[in-house]
C-alpha cells in the first residue's frame, strides 16, 4: 500500500489535516487545564495545588496533564506569563495617561492594584514563591518582569527630560526601590484587606519620598 | 510549674530546636511535622498539642530568634553616634549580618508571610513592629539633631525603607549574596531615601 502513489498522495493530505485538529485538541486540553489550576493555585495556595487535583478539576488523567506542562512550576510559570503580560500592557497605558513624572508613576501602579484586586489569592502564591530559590530568579527574569521595571525607568527619564528630575537621578537605584515599594504594598492588600484608594495613597506618598532627592530645585 | 506544664515546656523546647536544624538544612518546604517529631524524639500528636501547624512551628522558632536579634539591637543603639542615615546603615547592617547567618530559615520565614495556613497569632516577617518602631525612634530623634526635616511624615519615611529593606533579601534568595553585599546595596538605598527628608 505505501508504494501505491495514490494512497501516498492521499496519505499526506490526511497529515496535512489531522496534525490541525490535533493541535486544536491540544490546545483546548492546555486551556482547560490552565484554567483549572488557575482556579486551584487561588484556591489552595501552590503548595496546597497538586496535580492530580489539577486534573481532577479539568476533567482529565494526571498523564494528560504531563502530556502538556513538564510539571506544576512549569503550569505556574505560564499562568504568570499570560498575566504578567497582560498586567505590563495595563500599567503602560495608564502611565501615558499621567502628566508629570510623579502622577505618571501613580497611575500605573494604581492600575496593577486594580488588575490584582480581583485575583489577589494567585498573587499571593506568587509572591510566596517568588523567595524560592529555584523558582524565583525565573519568575524575576521572566519578559513581562522586565518590562515593568523598564516602564518605570522610562517615566524617570521622561522626567528628567522635562526638567522635573535633576540629571543626577540615579535612574537604576531608584527605579528598583520605586518597583519594590510597589511590590511591598501587596500584602496589605492581600492580608489587611486594603482598598485601592488605600494602596493608592500609599504609593503616592512612597513616589513622593523616594524622587524627593531628585527634584530640581 | 507542675510536672505536666515542664514536660510540655521541655516538649515545645525539643520540637523548637529539631525544627530549626530541619528547616536550616534541608529546608522548609522538604521537612514534615513527622520528622520533626522523629528528631525531637515526641510524638507527632504532642507536636500538635503545642503548635496548630508546621508555620506555626516555624513562626515560633523566628520569633525566639529575633528576640534575640532585638535584645542585640536594644543593646547597640544607644551607642550609634554620626548622621540619621549612617546610623540607620548600623541598625541594618546588623540585620543583615544576623539573619545570615541562617539564609535558609530565613527565607523560609518570608516566604510563610504568604503562607495559607497561618494563624492570626503567628508573626511572619512584616509584621513585627519592633524593628519599625526602632526605626522611626531612629528618626525622631533625626528631627532633634536637625538632619531631618520635620516636615517629613516618619511613618511613610519608615514604611518605604523597610520595603526597600525586605526586598534587597532577594540577593540572598536569588543570587546567594551574604550579609556585606546586601548592607552595601541597603546603603545607597538608605542615602537616597535620606536625602529626600533632608532639610533645605
Amino acid at each position: 500500500m505505501k508504494h501505491d502513489p495514490l494512497t501516498l498522495h492521499g496519505a499526506q493530505e490526511a497529515e496535512v489535516r489531522v496534525p490541525t485538529r490535533r493541535a486544536l485538541a491540544k490546545q483546548q486540553t492546555r486551556a482547560k487545564v490552565l484554567a483549572a489550576a488557575r482556579r486551584l493555585f487561588s484556591e489552595e495556595g501552590y503548595e496546597g495545588a497538586t496535580i492530580r487535583d489539577i486534573a481532577a478539576a479539568a476533567g482529565m488523567s494526571t498523564g494528560a496533564v504531563f502530556a502538556n506542562f513538564t510539571d506544576k512550576s512549569d503550569l505556574f510559570r505560564e499562568i504568570m506569563l499570560t498575566d504578567m503580560a497582560s498586567l505590563a500592557e495595563v500599567m503602560r497605558e495608564a502611565a501615558h495617561r499621567g502628566r508629570a513624572v510623579d502622577d505618571c508613576l501613580l497611575k500605573a501602579f494604581s492600575a496593577g492594584y486594580a488588575f490584582y484586586k480581583s485575583q489577589l489569592p494567585l498573587a499571593r502564591a506568587a509572591f510566596s514563591i517568588s523567595w524560592s530559590p529555584d523558582q524565583g530568579p525565573e519568575l524575576r527574569s521572566m519578559a513581562p518582569v522586565l518590562a515593568l521595571h523598564d516602564l518605570i525607568t522610562e517615566q524617570l527619564l521622561a522626567g528628567i527630560e522635562r526638567g522635573e528630575l535633576s540629571q543626577e537621578a540615579e535612574v537604576k537605584l531608584r527605579t528598583q526601590m520605586l518597583f519594590d515599594c510597589y511590590l511591598a504594598n501587596y500584602p496589605e492588600a492581600i492580608f489587611l484587606g486594603w482598598s485601592i484608594d488605600a494602596l493608592q495613597a500609599k504609593a503616592k506618598d512612597q513616589i513622593r519620598v523616594i524622587l524627593a532627592g531628585a527634584r530640581r530645585g | 510549674m507542675s510536672v505536666r506544664q515542664s514536660q510540655k515546656e521541655a516538649t515545645r523546647k525539643r520540637v523548637l530546636d529539631a525544627a530549626r536544624d530541619l528547616f536550616e538544612t534541608r529546608g522548609y518546604e522538604e521537612t514534615t511535622v513527622r520528622e520533626i517529631a522523629r528528631v525531637a524524639e515526641v510524638s507527632v500528636g504532642s507536636v500538635f498539642t503545642t503548635f496548630s501547624s508546621k508555620g506555626d512551628i516555624l513562626s515560633q522558632v523566628m520569633a525566639d530568634r529575633l528576640d534575640a536579634l532585638y535584645a542585640e539591637l536594644d543593646r547597640v543603639v544607644p551607642h550609634l553616634r554620626g548622621s540619621t542615615a549612617d546610623r540607620l546603615r548600623s541598625m541594618f547592617a546588623i540585620h543583615y549580618a544576623f539573619e545570615t547567618r541562617r539564609t535558609k530559615l530565613f527565607l523560609a520565614h518570608i516566604a510563610a508571610a504568604y503562607d495559607w495556613t497561618l494563624e492570626p497569632s503567628s508573626r511572619p516577617f512584616g509584621r513585627n513592629p519592633h524593628l519599625k518602631q526602632v526605626v522611626k525612634d531612629c528618626l525622631a530623634d533625626g528631627v532633634t539633631r536637625g538632619d531631618v526635616d520635620p516636615s517629613t511624615d516618619l511613618d511613610i519615611a519608615v514604611d518605604t525603607l523597610m520595603a526597600s529593606y525586605a526586598w534587597t533579601y532577594r540577593l540572598a534568595a536569588w543570587n546567594e549574596s551574604d550579609a556585606e553585599t546586601m548592607s552595601a546595596v541597603f546603603d545607597k538605598h538608605i542615602g537616597l531615601i535620606c536625602q529626600g527628608f533632608h532639610p533645605r
